[in-house]
């Protein structure tokens, strides 16, 4: 199976920390968002802190992948698996999306090569996330 | 009430990445989102808004933040400005009233937030894919829908027409979408002029 990252909401951890201060600040968000926009530290700080089970935040986003795959391989993710969409586009290569939550989540839970590959695909979108969630699901 | 999209996944970068395979934007869209901040609604809208379940909320939380100066942060419907202004503002005054006097009693926010109504605003951040947001359209653009939500709706739709304009430029209520009322006995029988209303709203 291969796993190519295509598209993705543009700025996830900007928008997973305003997500954070959304719910405890007396900011309002698009104002929290355009301040934290140009405070890139600010935003690594915060998004580090995101804890294992409080989650929700992760789900301001949407990831595209294309994955080339069997159809036993998609029905096998589709079955363990209820948020992630798929497209045929081919016999064996197909478009595949879902948002940071459900990656980690199905990562985290299965512990098999599709998660691994799903999680190593976020280092560059994602790199502070993808460095304290990775770490926690070593 | 303010609405404003955050972010959002372009279909254009999809279909630039997947060119040689032709999909139709209607496949995609379930691959899309859409990140709004949507504030200054009142809570009676929140409400209905999370019955959307395909969708994602980060709400401003009343555990976490006091309500001050509530008289300042209601929402009042314009019925109720324009024949009972006065026995809404003393039910406000009342209300935040004894929401501050529950605080300092030691009554935690969490459950001294009981007393508040639900006209007060909230702020959010909402996500919604593509598809989401058709229904979405659909339900609340509708003559039908209650005002609040329908404001919001209509709000939401021009964000979102002005940034993906083909995508969104046969989205509305949906009657608009479809041709046809789906309401059955409950059509507002306006359908006509609503769908002309949401052609002018798509030339925006």
């Amino acid at each position: 199976m291969k796993l190519e990252l295509i598209a993705n909401t543009p700025d996830i951890e900007t928008l997973i920390a305003t997500a954070m201060l959304a719910t405890t600040s007396r900011s309002k968000p698009s104002d929290i968002f355009y301040r934290l926009a140009k405070d890139p530290e600010s935003v690594a700080k915060l998004v580090s802190r995101v804890e294992v089970h409080h989650r929700s935040i992760l789900d301001h986003n949407r990831l595209c992948w294309i994955m080339e795959g069997t159809e036993d391989e998609v029905l096998d993710i589709i079955l363990r698996h209820r948020f992630f969409s798929f497209t045929r586009l081919s016999d064996s290569k197909w478009l595949l999306s879902t948002n940071l939550r459900n990656a980690f989540s199905y990562a985290n839970d299965h512990r098999d090569s599709f998660g691994k590959i799903l999680i190593d695909s976020l280092r560059d979108v994602t790199p502070t996330i993808h460095l304290k969630i990775g770490r926690e699901l070593r | 009430m303010k609405v404003e999209l955050l972010s959002y996944m372009s279909i254009e970068k999809i279909h630039e990445e997947l060119r040689g395979f032709d999909l139709p934007d209607e496949e995609l869209l379930p691959h899309l989102s859409f990140t709004f901040a949507l504030e200054g609604i009142s809570r009676t809208c929140s409400h209905q808004l999370v019955r959307h379940r395909l969708a994602s909320y980060s709400q401003q939380s009343q555990r976490y933040i006091e309500v001050r100066r509530l008289k300042e942060h209601v929402v009042t419907p314009s019925t109720i400005s324009e024949k009972a202004p006065g026995l809404f503002a003393s039910f406000i005054r009342a209300a935040s009233g004894t929401y501050h006097d529950l605080l300092e009693e030691g009554v935690p926010r969490e459950d001294a937030r009981f007393v508040l109504p639900n006209a007060t605003e909230t702020n959010l951040l909402m996500t919604m894919d593509g598809r989401a947001l058709h229904h979405f359209f659909g339900l609340r653009c509708c003559v039908r829908a209650q005002w609040e939500i329908r404001a919001l709706a209509d709000e939401m739709l021009v964000e979102v027409r002005a940034i993906e304009p083909e995508l969104f430029r046969k989205v509305g209520p949906y009657c608009y979408q479809l041709g046809y009322c789906p309401e059955g006995r409950f059509s507002c029988g306006k359908m006509n002029e609503t769908i002309e209303r949401y052609r002018r709203l798509a030339q925006t």
